[in-house]
């Protein structure tokens, strides 16, 4: 199997915002590998870490990479800069997505699929693949024209994220609790998007506190993040257990 | 009549808005009460001034590192006097202020009040009240001057006017170059209860610094018409109903005064006058 | 021998800032006297009532003071200042038959082309007269008059005399005065009752010569329930003296009339822009100002609207973008004087590279305008710690009737928005520079699309160099 992301011993702080010129320690050396095809999930309580691990693989700045390594398709990505990793098949799909005023959805989308494959994009062809998708996702036509999530709902911003995603076709889709605050039915389309986009060529690693958007998913991975370490691994069976039991059973794994 | 400039903004605009200085009587001025306060580092206190009779009030304070004043300034000046006030406070290294301002008295008055968050961290809150009525002159000039890193500023004013009277609120956010990740914020809501009132604001934001949020938000309308009629649907009288709702929008500062009595004193006093109406 | 250093003084403006030799037919001396308005007057062969008015406005310019508010105005001297400079060409409705120089500089400017594709009628204004003037025929047959203002004074010298400098009176500030006094060129348009000019009328003022002044008049009437779209256009070349620019523009917007009026103007760094712009509009009137502010060394510009009819409406639109060495002062007033008055402002500032920029305004409610209605949002963009943003209103309301509010931000690009942005591949500078034409786009989509994309060019000039 192809190795998509490689992540050992990776150790991730952030500034301090209270105390000056020191920073936290949030993940305390992580090894996590995806290949291609796969679906990972990592679960655990509030705080743990799990959208520190994100971010830290996008490369927002606040995070810095103290120690370990962080590969996609062998290439260090330490040293790149967020748009690079996007560009070289990096997806986030943000748990609060951002307001952009002014700027269209359909604009920003057909602006970042130039940038991330290089190529001019046709108007009228992007446009239909577009439609498609949205309704695909249950989007109305009208959001298209909208300025990015200003004005959206909860759900909608999260469906605009899968929207990019399926738009995108990236290599490595990192979902951060891309379900949180979706009714049923939302959480019904939008698993219904990740599954339309997952394929032998691509992998997902998804954050989730709700189960349910899994059942849909053959899960390959489980990983669960408690205090910036990984205290358990396995198969689908672990969702199962942590939906029944929480992750009290764990404590004693430290 | 011999008239002195009191106050100013701090950028001037168009002359004919008569809003670029506060004058008063020279008289006024004359005799002081005077009080200077230094709150030590890590010392927390609560002060409470009120005007009753003096003309003229200056009250300078500075609040050491880490410490903390809640200042609570009435100005409840009989109803035939003229009166000016000035507060001037300093804030070091993350000390706090929280300054409860009422200005309900007096026939004719301008307070003005400069903060000045200095040190890194430091914080200021600050809630005012005003009340006009009958041909009631109020001006007033706040300014919050960012200058540490990390300051935050907030400034909420509740204002309600009837009669004849005529206010002037100015509201200074000043975020100096170097007031790195500083959050000021200002807020004005005036209801205007008759047809003689003249309500001017002003609020100002001034930056040079990129790196801070800043908002002003200023609104003025008549008193709410739903409310009135819902109340008035429960049985109230029209009077009842504006006094009810009047209060209400007063509630966020008067809540903040900690004294039953103090605080009894100007409800009862705002509702006579609004009795009077 | 020392190796000199190549500074990059200016952004790259090359569109604008070509410059013609100046060829000019005849100038006045610099500075402001009796003699060069007598002078000016008799070679525009004024009506003897115009020569009175203005002599009247340089007395009245001589007493005024200069304003004690706002930018610092000391760098103006108007000794030194030519105020009429007379291109050698006569006013012309076929661009055959402008002085090819002349030509060349408004078709880099691409206003022939627009005349052919966008616009129902263009003037074109170089230095102090306007050299071209046309209108499509069919708009002259309902009875559309748009000509040169001097045109207008000989030909339609009552309904000028009514109206010319009505709304803004000499007295009304130094600047006003100064107008008054030494007014030259600017557009003259009146629409009859009921009709729409359904394709904008573009007036395009260009400044070529150093040192000089340009202070056109524009004056526009729009009869009861008719329509128009006036855009006015403006640049100069870049010189190492002050030019000065005092224009002036009345708006007459009559009942049930709505006149949109959409400036962009880049007027080059030397430039002092103090220009005064007023609109009344009558019962159930609309007057819509789309302003974008992108050049000048100084500018102070807040177009203002008196409502004076029932239910008349204002919508202002503004963007203003200040850089290196620029001062820009503008804003919008707004005066409520009848019952259910309603009014708009939004405005977006970008400050950087040590640029100032002001939001001032004034929104008026008199005591005959229960239930006036105003709201203002205003936000300003700050990128990066040397510049300045100042936001200024001031709201003074009588009666109980009115419903006003205002909104103000202040701030930088957020981080975060970079990040999202990145995410989706696209890079840093980009993602900065799509955030900052985001932030105008309130205002660019207000625009007919080729200013629109005038605008963005704008900024992105704007931007270059200061990304990443």
């Amino acid at each position: 199997m192809e190795k998509l992301l490689n992540i050992k011993n990776l150790q991730v702080t952030v500034a301090d915002n209270e105390a000056e010129d020191a920073s936290k320690e949030i993940l305390k050396g992580i090894d996590l590998q995806v290949n291609k095809g796969e679906i990972h999930v990592v679960l655990g309580p509030n705080g743990s870490g799990k959208s520190t691990l994100m971010n830290a693989i996008m490369g927002h700045p606040k995070y810095e990479i103290a120690g370990g390594s962080l590969e996609f398709e062998g290439e260090d990505l330490t040293e790149l800069k967020t748009f690079e990793r996007a560009r070289k098949g990096i997806f986030l799909s943000f748990q609060t997505p951002e307001e952009i005023p002014g700027i269209t959805v359909e604009n920003m989308i057909r602006t970042a699929k130039q940038a991330v494959t290089g190529e001019n994009i046709k108007v009228v062809k992007f446009r239909r693949e577009l439609k498609a998708a949205m309704k695909e996702l249950q989007m109305d036509e009208s959001y298209a024209q909208r300025y990015m999530n200003v004005g959206f709902s909860g759900g909608e911003k999260k469906r605009n994220e899968i929207l990019q995603m399926l738009m995108l076709q990236p290599k490595l889709a990192l979902l951060d609790e891309t379900d949180s605050g979706l009714d049923v039915d939302a959480i019904q389309i939008v698993s219904n998007g990740v599954k339309k986009f997952h394929n032998e060529d691509n992998a997902c690693l998804i954050i989730t506190h709700n189960t349910r958007i899994l059942k849909q998913l053959n899960v390959d991975k489980v990983h669960v993040l408690m205090q910036g370490k990984i205290v358990a691994e396995g198969g689908p069976e672990l969702i199962e257990k942590i939906d029944k039991e929480g992750f009290g059973f764990l404590q004693g794994a430290e | 009549m011999n008239k002195e400039i009191f106050s100013e903004i701090p950028m001037r605009t168009w002359n004919w808005l008569g809003v670029n200085e506060a004058t008063v009587d020279k008289d006024l001025l004359v005799e002081s009460q005077k009080l200077d306060i230094d709150i030590e580092a890590d010392h927390h206190e609560k002060m409470v001034v009120e005007y009753r009779k003096e003309s003229y009030g200056i009250v300078n304070i500075s609040i050491g590192e880490n410490a903390s004043l809640k200042l609570t300034q009435l100005q409840l000046m009989p109803e035939e006097r003229n009166h000016a006030n000035e507060v001037n406070i300093v804030l070091e290294k993350k000390a706090r202020l929280q300054l409860v301002a009422v200005e309900t008295g007096a026939k004719s008055f301008a307070s003005k009040v400069n903060i000045i968050l200095k040190g890194d961290k430091s914080q200021a809150d600050v809630s005012v009240l005003y009340f006009g009525d009958g041909d009631r002159s109020l001006d007033m000039n706040y300014v919050l001057d960012f200058q540490g890193r990390k300051t935050v500023g907030n400034l909420e004013v509740y204002g309600g006017l009837m009669g004849e009277s005529q206010k002037i609120f100015r509201g200074t956010l000043d975020f100096k170059q170097g007031s790195k990740q500083a959050k000021g914020y200002e807020k004005e809501n005036v209801v205007v209860l008759s047809k003689g009132v003249r309500n001017r604001s002003v609020p100002i934001m001034l930056s040079g610094e990129d790196d801070v949020v800043g908002n002003h938000a200023v609104s003025s309308g008549k008193i709410n018409e739903d409310k009135l009629h819902y109340l008035m649907s429960r049985g109230l009288s029209p009077a009842e109903a504006r006094k009810l709702v009047l209060e209400a929008a007063f509630n966020p500062v008067l809540e903040l005064i900690e004294d039953e009595v103090l605080r009894q004193e100007i409800d009862s006093y705002i509702k006579e006058r609004l009795e009077n109406e | 021998m020392a190796q000199e250093k190549t500074y990059i003084e200016d952004i790259e403006r090359t569109l604008y800032d070509i410059k013609n030799v100046d060829k000019s037919k005849y100038k006045s001396q610099s500075g402001l006297t009796e003699d060069i308005i007598r002078d000016i007057s008799a070679r525009k062969n004024d009506p003897e009532w115009m020569l009175e008015f203005r002599l009247k406005s340089l007395e009245v310019y001589n007493q005024l003071s200069l304003p004690n508010w706002g930018p610092d105005l000391s760098e103006l001297n108007m000794d030194e200042i030519v105020t009429y400079v007379q291109p050698d060409a006569k006013m012309t409705g076929s661009w055959d038959e402008v002085p090819e120089d002349i030509k060349d500089t408004f078709d880099r400017l691409g206003i022939p082309e627009a005349e052919q594709t966008s616009l129902a009628g263009v003037g074109a204004q170089y230095d102090s007269e306007v050299v071209y003037h046309s209108i499509q025929e069919d708009l002259v047959k309902q009875g559309v008059i748009y000509t040169d203002m001097e045109t207008a004074l000989h030909e339609h010298e009552e309904i000028v005399r009514d109206h010319f400098m009505k709304l803004v009176p000499p007295k009304d500030h130094k600047f006003a005065a100064l107008h008054g006094a030494v007014w030259s060129g600017g557009s003259f348009v009146y629409v009859p009752e009921g009709v729409h000019v359904e394709i904008p009328l573009q007036s395009y003022f260009r400044l070529n010569a150093a040192g000089a002044g340009q202070f056109e008049h524009t004056l526009i009437i729009v009869e009861k329930n008719a329509s128009l779209h006036f855009i006015e256009g403006c640049s100069a070349p870049k010189y190492n003296v002050t030019n000065l620019h005092a224009g002036c523009v009345e708006l007459f917007v009559n009942d049930g009339a709505r006149l949109r009026y959409s400036t962009i103007e880049n007027w080059s760094r030397n430039m002092m822009n103090l220009n005064t712009k007023r609109a009344v509009v009558g019962k159930d009137g609309v007057i819509e100002w789309v302003s974008g502010s992108f050049g000048s060394h100084v500018s102070m510009l807040y177009p203002c609207s008196v409502l004076k009819g029932e239910n008349a409406k204002c919508e202002f639109t503004g963007v203003t973008f200040a850089s290196k060495g620029q001062n820009l002062d503008t804003g919008a007033s707004v005066i409520h004087c009848a019952p259910h008055t309603s009014a708009n402002i939004s405005t977006r500032t970008i400050s950087k590279a040590g640029g100032k920029a002001t939001y001032r305004s004034a929104v008026k409610v008199t005591k005959n305008a229960p239930y006036a209605k105003c709201s203002v949002n205003c936000e300003s963009l700050m990128l990066d710690d040397i510049s300045r943003s100042d936001t200024l209103p001031t709201m003074d309301i009588e009666g109980d009737e009115a419903d006003i509010g205002h909104e103000a931000t202040i701030g930088r690009i957020s981080d975060e928005a970079i990040f999202y942005l990145m995410s989706r591949g696209i890079s840093e500078d980009e993602a900065r520079s799509m955030i900052v034409r985001g932030f105008v786009e309130p205002i660019a989509k207000e625009l007919p699309l080729e200013y629109a994309v005038e605008m963005n060019n704008l900024v992105n000039i704007e931007l270059e160099g200061t990304m990443g």
